[in-house]
C-alpha cells in the first residue's frame, strides 16, 4: 500500500505539487490522470525517486522512503519512451538490473526467460529494440520493470506514443498483465478515456492539487466540482448558465438565457438562489414532441455514427450537446425540443463547487 | 533533478567539485600559452619567457606598423583571406544549395568525393600545384608582356598564380571549398523546400527564389560555413609560404615567422605584438563561430 | 531520375551552379594530387642535372624511399605523433572535459570558451607562444612550474622533442574531441540513465555500460578524422622545432616538405607525397563508410 501524506514540490519559489494526500491499496490500478501541466508526472517522479519531495511523506507498505534511493525502493518505472538501452537485446534489457548486481549468468537468464515467457517475448530475446515494434518494444519495458519483483509498478504515458489502434490493444493487455501479475500499479495519463477504462482508482490532479479520486464511475456519476465533471466524459459535460429562484413548492426554478425553464427537487433547501451553473450531460438530454420540452434550439450540427448521434444545438455563446441513440433524421437548421432527466442535474457555484448533486 | 538521500546530495555535490577542479586545471593548461604573448606585446622591455612587465607600453604595436611592414602584412592577410572567404561563401551557398537539391546520379559520387579531399594532407599537394600554378604564371606573363609590357609584372602582382594574389586566393578558397559545401549542403538539406515550393508555385524563376527566399533563410550556414572558411585560411601558413616570395605580398603568418628568425637580436615585444594583431581576427571570429560550432561538428558526426 | 522537361531543365541548373567550384577543385586538389603520382614516377628536381632534362625513371624513387632511414623515421615519427596526440591525448582530456561540461554547475560558457580557445589560434601563433613556454632557458614557464615541484627541468624542445610537439598538438586539439564528443553524448537520451538509475547502476556502471557502448560509432568517427588532420600537420611543428632535433619531429609533413623544397628533390618528394596521400586516403574511406553518407 502507498500513501503520500500532504506531499509538496517546490521549482524554486513556485510551488508545483500543493499539498496532495493520496492513497494506493495493494493490487489497485490506480490512474493519475489530468491536463498537461497539473503535475502527475512529477508525482510519479517523486514517488519513483527521481525527483525529491520537499514537504510531507511519502510511505510504503508502512516504511516512509523520502530518502531511499530509487533502486532500493522496491518500486519499478516504465517510461513515455520505454527508454530502453539500445545497444542491448532484449535478454540483456530485462536482465541488466541482475547484471548490475552480479547475479550468476544462469539465473539470470532463468529469470529472463520467465519474464519472457509471461510477456509472450521468448522468440525475441536475442533481438534489438530497433527491431522491434511499439507493442514489443512496451512489453520489454515492463519485463525490464517486473523482475525486480517490485511492490510498484509506475506507468508514465505509456501508451501517448502508439498509434490508436495499437492503443485500443494495449490497453486490453496492460490490464490482463495487472490481473495475472497481481501487481499495484500507478498509471499517468493525460487521456480521460484510459483513466475510465482501466482504471481500479482513479486520481484527477488539476493545478497541483487533487481535484477528486475515486472509481471511475463515482467520477462520473458524482463530479465533486465542475472540472471533474468536465474533464472526466466525452463528448464533455454541458455547462449552462442558469439563475435559480425558489418555488412555493421547496423546488428550484431554472431560468437561462437560452430558454431552458426547469423545476429541479430540493429536498433539503440547501441551494441557495442566484446565479449558478447547471451540468448536464449530453446523453441526459432528449428529445421531446414540439413544445413539450423544456427548450427548443436550432440544430448547427450533427454528427452520425451509427449506434449514436450527436447534435450540436444552439449557437455562439452557448452551443449544447446531445446525445441520441441509434441514427435520427434530424438535420441541421431543424428547431428540435429537448427535455433535460432532473434527476441527472448538478448545479455549481460560480467557483465550480457542487451545490446539488445528481440524484440518479 | 535526481537526488533522494543525504548521502546522494552529498555524492553530486563531490562529483561537481571534481567538474570544478578538472575544468579549472584543463583551462589554465589551455590559456596559460596566452599570457606570454598578451603581456609581452606591452612590455617595454619583453623576454622570451613570460614575465610580468616592468613598463608597460604601446610601443611595440607602433612599431609594427612604422619599423617593419606590419601594415602591408595586416592588408595582405585581410585581402587575401577575405577575398578567399568571400568567394568561398558564394560557391558553396550556390553549390551546397545546388548539391542538397539535386537528385542526380553524380550526386553521391561528388558528396564522396568532397569528403575523400578533405583528408588529403596539403603538404603533398604542394609540389605538385606549385608546378601547375607555375605553368600558369608563365602563360599568362607570356600573354600580358606583349600587350603590357613593362606593366605586365604590376599586373602579374595581382593577377599571377605564383607570388600574385589570384593564385593565392584562388587555391586558399579551393582548400576551403570542401568543409564549407558540407556545411552549405547540410544546412540546406535541413531546410524544408516548402518555401521553395511556395515561390515556385507563385511563378519565381531560379534566381528570384535564390535571392528572395533563400538567401535570408541561408544566411546562418552561410555565417558559419564563412566564419570557417575565414578561421582555417587565416592561420593557413603553407600556402603563403610557398607560393608568395616577393616582400610587398607578405602575409602576416610570414611575416611573424621570418621576424622570429632574426639571427640577431630578436625583438620580443615587437613579435608578440605582431602576434597579437595575427591572433585578434582569429579569435573575433571564432567567438561569432561558437554558436555553430556544436551544430557543425554535430552535422559531421551524423553525415 | 529527372522525367519532365521542367525536372531535366532544374538538374542542368543544378550542375551548372556546381560547375566553378567542380573546376576549382579538379584543378587545384584532383590534377595536383594526380600530378603527384606522374611526379613520383621522374627524377624532377629544381637543381642539378635531372632540372633540365627529367626523365621517367619508373619505381626508383620508391626503391630508395624504402632503402630510406629518414623516411621510415618520418612514417614513425607521424605514427607516434598521430596515437599521442589525437588518440589518447585530445581524446581523453576532450572526453574528460565533456563530460565536466554536462554537470550543472556555474560558469560553463566560460570553461568551454577557454577550452576552446587553442583552436582558434593560428598554427604560427601557437607554435611560438609554445616556444616561449619551453624554450626560455631557466626561465621558460614550463621549467619554473616543474621546478615548482621539484623535478629537474631540461632543455624540453632539445631534449623530449617528440613529447613535446605532442603535447602541443593536445593543447590545440581538445576543442575538436570535446564538440564532437559533446554531440554524441547529447544523442543519448536523458531517460535511459534515469532508467538505469531505477535498475540500481552506479555512475561507473552507467559510464561503461551505456555511455560508452552507446558512443562507439561518434568514438570511431572522431579517431578516423583526427588521425586524418594530424597526418596533415605542418605549421605547428614546423614553428616549434622544424622537424629537428636531426629528424626527431620530422612528421611525414614535414619530410615532404624538407624533401621537395629544401633538397629540391621534386621527383622523391612526390613519392613520400604519394605515400602520405595513400595512406590518408585509406583512413579517408574508412572514414566514409563509417558517415553512412545521407544523399
Amino acid at each position: 500500500m502507498i500513501n503520500l501524506r500532504n506531499v509538496r514540490k517546490f521549482y524554486g519559489a513556485l510551488e508545483v505539487i500543493k499539498g496532495v494526500d493520496i492513497t494506493v491499496e495493494d493490487g489497485e490500478f490506480a490512474v493519475f490522470v489530468g491536463p498537461s501541466g497539473c503535475g502527475k508526472s512529477t508525482l510519479l517522479r517523486m514517488i519513483a525517486g527521481l525527483e525529491g519531495i520537499d514537504e510531507g511523506d511519502l510511505v510504503l507498505d508502512g516504511k516512509r522512503i523520502n530518502d531511499v534511493p530509487p533502486d532500493k525502493r522496491g518500486i519499478a518505472m516504465v517510461f513515455q519512451s520505454y527508454a530502453l538501452y539500445p545497444h542491448m537485446t532484449v535478454a540483456e534489457n530485462i536482465g541488466f538490473s541482475l547484471s548490475l548486481k552480479k547475479v550468476p549468468e544462469t539465473e539470470i537468464r532463468r529469470q529472463v526467460e520467465g519474464v519472457a515467457e509471461i510477456l509472450q517475448l521468448t522468440d525475441y530475446l536475442d533481438r534489438r529494440p530497433a527491431a522491434l515494434s511499439g507493442g514489443q518494444r512496451q512489453r520489454v519495458a515492463i519485463g525490464r520493470a517486473i523482475i525486480k519483483k517490485p511492490s510498484l509498478i509506475l506507468f508514465d504515458e505509456p501508451l501517448s506514443n502508439l498509434d490508436s489502434a495499437l492503443r485500443v490493444q494495449m490497453r486490453a493487455e496492460l490490464q490482463r498483465l495487472h490481473r495475472e501479475l497481481k501487481a499495484t500499479v500507478v498509471f499517468v495519463t493525460h487521456d480521460q478515456v484510459e483513466a475510465m477504462t482501466m482504471a481500479d482508482r482513479i486520481v484527477v490532479l488539476n493545478k497541483g492539487l487533487v481535484a477528486q479520486e475515486g472509481a471511475p464511475m463515482s467520477l462520473y456519476h458524482q463530479p465533486q466540482n465542475e472540472f471533474v465533471a468536465t474533464f472526466i466524459g466525452s463528448p464533455k459535460m454541458n455547462v449552462i448558465p442558469v439563475t435559480a429562484t425558489r418555488t412555493s413548492a421547496g423546488a428550484l426554478h431554472l431560468d437561462s438565457p437560452i430558454g431552458l425553464l426547469l423545476d429541479l427537487a430540493d429536498a433539503n433547501g440547501a441551494v441557495p438562489q442566484g446565479e449558478a451553473k447547471l451540468g448536464i450531460r449530453p446523453e441526459h438530454l432528449k428529445i421531446a414532441p414540439e413544445g413539450q420540452g423544456h427548450f427548443t434550439a436550432e440544430v448547427v450540427i450533427v454528427e452520425r455514427l451509427g449506434v449514436e448521434t450527436y447534435m450540436t444545438v444552439g449557437s455562439g455563446q452557448q452551443p449544447i450537446v446531445v446525445r441520441a441513440e441509434g441514427d435520427i433524421g434530424v438535420r441541421p437548421g431543424d428547431r428540435v425540443s429537448l427535455t433535460a432527466d432532473p434527476a441527472a442535474c448538478l448545479l455549481f457555484d460560480s467557483a465550480g463547487r457542487v451545490i446539488r448533486p445528481a440524484t440518479a | 533533478m535526481a537526488v533522494v538521500s543525504p548521502s546522494e546530495t552529498a555524492n553530486k555535490s563531490r562529483s561537481d567539485l571534481i567538474a570544478y577542479a578538472t575544468l579549472s586545471l584543463m583551462s589554465i593548461f589551455c590559456a596559460v600559452p596566452f599570457f606570454w604573448v598578451l603581456l609581452a606585446s606591452f612590455d617595454g622591455n619583453a623576454q622570451l619567457f613570460l614575465h610580468w612587465p616592468q613598463q608597460w607600453t604601446f610601443a611595440n604595436y607602433v612599431k609594427v606598423f612604422t619599423k617593419e611592414d606590419g601594415a602591408k602584412w595586416l592588408f595582405n592577410s585581410l585581402f587575401v583571406v577575405g577575398s578567399a572567404t568571400l568567394l568561398v561563401m558564394v560557391l558553396a551557398g550556390l553549390g551546397g544549395y545546388a548539391l542538397s537539391r539535386t537528385r542526380a546520379w553524380w550526386k553521391l559520387p561528388f558528396l564522396y568525393a568532397i569528403l575523400l579531399i578533405r583528408v588529403l594532407p596539403p603538404t603533398a599537394l604542394v609540389v605538385p600545384l606549385y608546378k601547375f600554378l607555375l605553368t600558369l604564371n608563365n602563360a599568362e606573363a607570356a600573354v600580358l608582356r606583349p600587350i603590357f609590357g613593362s606593366y605586365a609584372r604590376d599586373i602579374m602582382r595581382w593577377t599571377g598564380f605564383i607570388d600574385g594574389y589570384l593564385g593565392l586566393i584562388l587555391v586558399l578558397a579551393t582548400m576551403q571549398l570542401p568543409l564549407a559545401l558540407w556545411i552549405m549542403k547540410t544546412f540546406f538539406d535541413g531546410l524544408p523546400r516548402d518555401y521553395e515550393e511556395a515561390a515556385l508555385m507563385d511563378g519565381a524563376t531560379l534566381i528570384q527564389r535564390i535571392r528572395r527566399v533563400l538567401i535570408p533563410l541561408a544566411l546562418p550556414g552561410l555565417a558559419a560555413a564563412g566564419l570557417f572558411a575565414f578561421m582555417s585560411a587565416w592561420g593557413d601558413f603553407l600556402l603563403p609560404l610557398i607560393f608568395l616570395s616577393s616582400p610587398e605580398l607578405q602575409t602576416l603568418p610570414l611575416g611573424l615567422f621570418r621576424a622570429f628568425l632574426r639571427i640577431n637580436e630578436i625583438d620580443y615585444g615587437l613579435l608578440t605584438a605582431l602576434a597579437f594583431i595575427y591572433l585578434l581576427p582569429a579569435v573575433v571570429a571564432f567567438g561569432f563561430a561558437r554558436r555553430f560550432l556544436v551544430q557543425t561538428f554535430s552535422g559531421g558526426v551524423k553525415g | 531520375m529527372a522525367r519532365n522537361s521542367h525536372e531535366k531543365r532544374a538538374e542542368r541548373q543544378w550542375l551548372l551552379i556546381l560547375l566553378p567550384s567542380l573546376v576549382l577543385l579538379l584543378a587545384f586538389v584532383i590534377y595536383p594530387a594526380v600530378y603527384s603520382i606522374y611526379l613520383s614516377f621522374t627524377n624532377e628536381a629544381l637543381t642539378g642535372a635531372a632540372a633540365l632534362r627529367p626523365r621517367f625513371v619508373g619505381f626508383r624513387n620508391y626503391v630508395r624511399l624504402f632503402n630510406d632511414a629518414k623516411f621510415w623515421n618520418s612514417l614513425f615519427v607521424t605514427f607516434v605523433f598521430v596515437i599521442g596526440s589525437a588518440v589518447i591525448g585530445q581524446f581523453l582530456l576532450g572526453l574528460i572535459s565533456a563530460i565536466a561540461l554536462r554537470r550543472p554547475i556555474r560558469f560553463r560558457r566560460v570553461f568551454s570558451s577557454i577550452i576552446l580557445l587553442p583552436n582558434a589560434a593560428p598554427e604560427v601563433v601557437a607554435g611560438f607562444m609554445w616556444i616561449s613556454m619551453l624554450a626560455g632557458g631557466d626561465n621558460a614557464t614550463l621549467t619554473r612550474i616543474v621546478s615548482f615541484f621539484g623535478v629537474t627541468p631540461a632543455d624540453w624542445l632539445q631534449v623530449f622533442p617528440l613529447s613535446m610537439i605532442i603535447i602541443v598538438n593536445i593543447w590545440r586539439g581538445i576543442a575538436t574531441a570535446m564538440i564532437l564528443l559533446t554531440a554524441g553524448l547529447s544523442t543519448i537520451p536523458a531517460e535511459i540513465y534515469e532508467a538505469a538509475r531505477m535498475d540500481g547502476a552506479t555512475p561507473s556502471q552507467m559510464f561503461r555500460r551505456i555511455t560508452l557502448p552507446l558512443m562507439m560509432p561518434t568514438i570511431l568517427l572522431y579517431m578516423l578524422i583526427s588521425a586524418v588532420s594530424t597526418i596533415a600537420v605542418f605549421g605547428l611543428v614546423y614553428a616549434l622545432t622544424r622537424g629537428g632535433p636531426g629528424g626527431a619531429t620530422e612528421v611525414v609533413s614535414i619530410y615532404i616538405y624538407n624533401q621537395s623544397f629544401t633538397a629540391f628533390q621534386l621527383g622523391y618528394g612526390a613519392a613520400v607525397a604519394v605515400v602520405a596521400l595513400v595512406i590518408s586516403l585509406i583512413l579517408g574511406i574508412a572514414y566514409v563508410r563509417a558517415m553512412k553518407v545521407e544523399v
